[in-house]
């Protein structure tokens, strides 16, 4: 069979470990990229990008030297996707080649969302998705004095950091009143400004970017409150979309929040499975489909896809963001819905050494958590969420310090230790 | 330092805590390990110390310490020589005057009484008898405990006509001896119901009950009916194999039995029969035991109930007169007398009856065996000697000085980590044996201890089966009471005459 | 099969013995008195004692089969050995706490002692023994080694 994966970042490589795991190397994989680089770990760009790490760094790779030849992979890397034929079952590609598949993977991501706005064409306008794009803001970095960041998500304030710390005079421009409102409530998220203004950030909540201003380079930015900030590049970050044009040419079935697949990550067209940032998932704690484009979930989803296609019949049954962050001196981690809705329960806690935990209760399950500082039993909420757990009887442990298998009952304790119970 | 001196309630301890600090790494394993609070960590000086007044000597610190950087050493207090008063004496005065109570102490009299077992020899052939090798011959170490007819007929068929009365059959003649759920922790009774399955012996309730969890123990068990009747029911006494009725205990003769309320839980106030947190006591005797024939009654209630199926023992103590208590006993109806000796153990007795009331087994056993020959009714019972025995050679002298078989105690609770620090009384077991403590009985695991105890019983058979070989006897019946077998070495003739051996040498 | 270490904690003493064999284990001497008088910084145990008397128990990686920490992990350093068993990379991890967001078993810890990355700590069953450190000194055998019987 030949199976081709279009996309060489986190489904890819989830759906080639899978594949390969039960296939003894029978099935011809070949792995499509756009870009012409090595699986590379997209957490790190903004290390990447201030220079902690290098391209040529193993830790840098998303998986380690030599996956490619281990795992017999036919790389076409550099050349993108233009066109799917489900009928024909090939996939065209920018070079004009043709593919034929048996199974298809399409896993081309996400794509940054810019808003249509006065000058993002301009010169040092940059987004921060992918290494080519990263590579150029790298390029132009050493000349940058001034910079304005747009979007004060996960990505924005981690950019906003980098950038302050190495140097470069940065200004965080964020639409709502607080930053990542999304993994954050109001107080991780004053923690997390007042950290980045530590830094030497510049913070400004509630108001937005107009128009980026400029001749050919950026030379500043107009706020929609009216104000003018002066800066020699501007850096977009306010989240992905699916990069699912591809997908919707091919006549495949999409949603708002992205390609539609079934719990076994099969499009609508059955040689054709997909999975990652370019999929609507359901979010096991809002019971909605939605985009969530974190990288868990696309390895699940990317490994379900590949068991699949050997006919494993491994369910997805939904995800829910998460996301573990470190901004300055300030660790924290948030899974689920965190700003919720009215009638859940919450229990929060603000311990003495500036720690912080919350967690959000609905209908006795766990729906979401954030832990500031203390992060390191964060883990054991995620399943807790994730099985729906009933914590009726143990959540009033949760804010203990020493939370831990101690405080479940004694048979929950050792079925689970012992790797009997899921 | 966390803790200051009592001087108002001060006595020296009995033991010093050493404690290289250059070894020590501050794991503060033995702090959480001591369940007699003697050891402490103190953090704003990043040590830790011992406060030695409280050191039982149990040595649990020193097992745990992972750098071997602990010792525990003897308190030598060195006061002017007195033959008359002793330190012991002295300490004996102030506990009593400092504390206004009698002492209460455990396990086995520490006292130094003779120990006849070390003043015996065994025998061996040498040119007229040919010795036998356990490894290659056979070796039979079964014995039978209970009643056994004066004669035997046999039918034609071969099958005897003769009515043989219940029998405890043992593989060895090795019997863990009574220890109560109560004095010994759920996980230490575990451990010897194993060990007795595994090695097709017994073990003995003792007077506390049977704990639900230790009935599927039935076959290897006996129960024991003691003057509290703790836990004594139709159920109880028809799961054992064999029923012991408790007069007395060679660590405390003529004493009752104390549990203090505190240490009847939930679990056990259900084994005992009695409420929750109410004392447990034991009268000191059975109030309706006033005489032989009382307890020939008793005896037989125990029969009835049971259907006459399984022998009843009764237990005493060695006293004065024990060979006339015996052969009132035998008489009575039981199946065997256990004859406990001074040197038994015990969880709690004061300390004046531990260490000063009773015989030694050793004089008891060969007397009791004696009489019993001479009115002509050995046959009738059989004899479990129990006290202080040590080692396989004291077993086996035992059965050559008249035993059928012998229970241990104190040595099983060695095997399983007991170091003898005496502090049973005290229910804080740093071992987790002695104890009812669910963190301290922790310490006990029974798959190691069942494992422990069926090692130290294989071994020691052995050890008497390559005894018996040198003294070319291939079958333990035929060694016991065979006292020719033995001499003995630096005793005087009142003392040789009533074991009724002879002197090396003669 | 793959054995884990199984956790009795009926029978855990509470002598935390297990945390400082696995600090010498994963120390440079491996020698008990020089890790802890001049070694600085100490290795991280990695195993835990959890104590709530009389309960206590000590807890470790699971080497889940389904380990999502492998699959969350942001670099790959999460990952498999030729014995089946999860380690980390310790040269490429960059201490994102992905596989700490994940681990259903709250079993691994921060060292953020590195000069530049953070680094996952958890427990690698000890590849230079047979045995690993925990369950050799384990007193009481309350740490043993075992085959998982998995069944939901
Ligand atoms: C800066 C940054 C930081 C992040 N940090 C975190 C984090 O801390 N935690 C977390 O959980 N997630 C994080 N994420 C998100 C995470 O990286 C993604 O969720 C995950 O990588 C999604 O994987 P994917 O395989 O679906 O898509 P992508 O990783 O987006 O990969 C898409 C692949 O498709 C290729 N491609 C695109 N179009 C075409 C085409 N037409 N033809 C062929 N190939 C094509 C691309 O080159 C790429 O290889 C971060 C993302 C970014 C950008
Ligand atoms: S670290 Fe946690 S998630 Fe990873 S294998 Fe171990 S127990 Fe499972």
């Amino acid at each position: 069979m030949h199976i081709v994966i279009l996309g060489n970042s986190t489904v890819a490589v989830a759906a080639v470990e899978a594949i390969r795991s039960i296939d003894n190397m029978e099935n011809k994989i070949t792995v499509v990229s756009n870009e012409p680089f090595f699986t590379y770990s997209h957490p790190l760009l903004p290390n990447y990008l201030v220079g902690e790490v290098e391209e040529d760094e193993e830790k840098f790779s998303y998986r380690r030297k030599g996956f490619y030849e281990q795992n017999k992979l036919n790389t076409i890397l550099g050349d993108a996707a233009v066109f799917i034929d489900k009928n024909a079952k090939t996939v065209e590609l920018k070079s004009g080649k043709e593919i034929a598949y048996d199974r298809l993977i399409v896993a081309t991501g996400g794509i940054p969302i810019v808003p249509p706005m006065e000058g993002v064409n301009l010169e040092n306008v940059f987004t921060f998705t992918n290494l080519t794009e990263v590579k150029k803001f790298k390029t132009a970095l050493p000349n940058i004095k001034k910079c304005v960041v747009v979007g004060g998500g996960l990505i924005g304030t981690r950019l906003t950091e980098k950038l302050s710390i190495y140097g470069v005079e940065t200004y965080l421009i964020e639409l709502l009143e607080r930053l990542v409102v999304l993994a954050l409530d109001d107080y991780g998220a004053g923690l997390i400004r007042k950290e980045l203004e530590k830094a030497g950030g510049h913070i400004i909540t509630g108001d937005s970017v107009k128009s980026i201003l400029g001749e050919k380079k950026v030379c500043g930015v107009k706020l929609a409150s009216g104000k003018e900030i002066s800066c020699d590049a501007v850096a977009i970050a306010i989240g992905v979309r699916p990069n699912m044009d591809i997908a919707k040419n091919a006549g495949l079935e999409v949603g708002r929040g992205g390609v539609i697949t079934d719990e076994y990550m099969r499009t609508s067209d059955p040689n054709i499975f997909s999975g990652g940032d370019i999929v609507e998932t359901y979010d096991l704690t809002s019971n909605q489909r939605r985009s969530i484009p974190i990288l868990p979930i696309a390895y699940a989803q990317g490994e379900v896809a590949g068991l699949n296609i050997l006919n494993r019949e491994v369910k997805f049954k939904g995800g829910f963001p998460m996301n573990s962050m470190k901004i300055g001196g300030i660790e924290f981690i948030s899974m689920g819905t965190v700003n919720p809705e009215k009638d859940a329960e919450i229990i929060e806690r603000k311990y003495d050494n500036g720690d912080y935990k919350k967690f959000i209760i609905k209908n006795n399950c766990l729906s979401g958590a954030i832990f500031i500082g203390d992060i390191e039993k964060a883990g054991m909420f995620n399943w807790m969420i994730k099985e729906r757990f009933n914590v009726k009887r143990i959540k009033d442990y949760f804010l203990k310090e020493d939370f831990g298998w101690k405080y479940f009952d004694r048979d929950t304790r050792n079925l689970r230790i012992s790797r009997q119970l899921k | 330092m966390k803790w200051m001196k009592n001087l108002k309630t001060y006595i020296p301890g009995d033991f010093v805590v050493v404690r290289d600090d250059n070894k020590c790494i501050r794991c503060k394993a033995c702090v959480e390990q001591c369940s007699f609070e003697a050891n402490f960590y103190d953090d704003e000086e990043d040590r830790v110390w011992s406060w030695d007044g409280h050191c039982v000597g149990c040595q649990r610190c020193v097992y745990i310490c992972p750098t071997d950087a602990i010792r525990v050493e003897p308190r030598e207090e060195i006061y002017r020589h007195h033959e008359n008063w002793k330190i012991y004496h002295i300490k004996g005065i102030e506990k009593r005057a400092n504390f206004g109570g009698a002492p209460i102490v455990s396990m086995g009299t520490d006292k130094e009484y003779p120990i006849y077992w070390d003043h015996i020899l065994l025998n061996a052939s040498q040119v007229t008898n040919p010795a036998i090798d356990p490894l290659r011959e056979p070796m039979e170490l079964k014995t039978f405990i209970g009643r056994k007819p004066s004669v035997l007929e046999i039918k034609k068929s071969k099958y005897s006509k003769t009515k043989i009365p219940p029998q405890l059959e043992l593989e060895i003649p090795i019997m863990f001896s009574a220890m109560s759920y109560g004095a010994v922790s759920k996980n230490v009774i575990e451990a010897l119901g194993r060990a007795s399955e595994a090695m097709a012996t017994c073990f003995n309730s003792g007077e506390g009950g049977l704990y639900k969890e230790h009935y599927k123990f039935g076959n290897r068990l006996i129960v024991q009916v003691a003057s509290g009747r703790f836990g004594v029911h139709k159920d109880y006494l028809n799961i054992a194999s064999a029923i012991e009725i408790k007069i007395g205990q060679g660590a405390k003769p003529g004493i009752g039995g104390h549990l203090p309320g505190e240490k009847v839980s939930k679990e056990i106030s259900e084994t005992r029969m009695m409420p929750r947190g109410a004392d447990a006591i034991s009268p000191a005797p059975h109030h309706d035991i006033y005489s032989i024939e009382d307890l020939r009654q008793l005896i037989y209630a125990l029969k009835e109930a049971t259907r006459y199926r399984k022998p009843v023992i009764v237990k005493i103590a060695a006293v004065h007169n024990v060979a006339a208590i015996a052969s009132g006993i035998a008489r009575a109806g039981a199946d065997a007398i256990c004859i406990d000796g001074f040197k038994g153990g015990t969880g709690a007795s004061p300390q004046v009856i531990r260490d000063c009331v009773g015989i030694p087994l050793e004089l008891a056993l060969a007397s009791v065996d004696t009489r019993l020959r001479e009115e002509g009714i050995r046959n009738e019972v059989s004899l479990i000697a129990s006290g202080g025995t040590r080692c396989s050679t004291d077993v086996i002298k035992a059965i050559a000085l008249g035993a059928d078989a012998v229970y241990i105690g104190t040595a099983a609770l060695v095997a399983i980590g007991c170091h003898l620090c005496q502090q049973c009384q005290r229910g804080n077991c740093a071992w987790g044996i002695a104890t009812q403590d669910p963190f301290l009985s922790k310490r006990v695991n029974p798959d190691i201890a069942a494992e422990k105890l069926i090692n130290l019983l294989k071994v020691w058979s052995l050890e008497i089966k390559e005894m018996m070989g040198a003294m070319g006897i291939n079958s333990i019946e035929s060694l016991r009471g065979n006292r020719l077998a033995l001499r003995g070495v630096g005793l005087t003739d009142t003392d040789l005459n009533i074991l009724g051996i002879l002197p090396a040498g003669a | 099969m793959m054995k884990i270490i199984k956790v009795n904690e009926d029978v855990c003493v509470l002598c935390h013995l297990c945390e400082i064999a696995c600090i010498v284990e994963h120390s440079e001497s491996k020698d008990i008195l020089k890790v802890f008088k001049r070694e600085k910084p100490r290795p991280i145990a990695r195993c835990a004692v959890e104590e709530d008397k009389p309960l206590s128990f000590s807890l470790m990686c699971r080497h889940c089969d389904d380990a999502p920490c492998v699959k969350a992990c942001s670099n790959g350093s999460m990952h498999r050995d030729e014995r089946g068993y999860v380690v980390v990379d310790e040269e490429t991890c960059i201490g994102c706490w992905m596989c700490i967001m994940v681990c259903p078993y709250g079993v691994i810890r921060r060292d953020e002692r590195r000069q530049k990355w953070n680094l996952s700590t958890k427990c690698n069953m000890c590849p230079d023994r047979d045995i690993p450190a925990c369950v050799e000194v384990c007193p009481n055998e309350a740490l043993v080694l075992g085959d998982v019987v998995e069944c939901t």
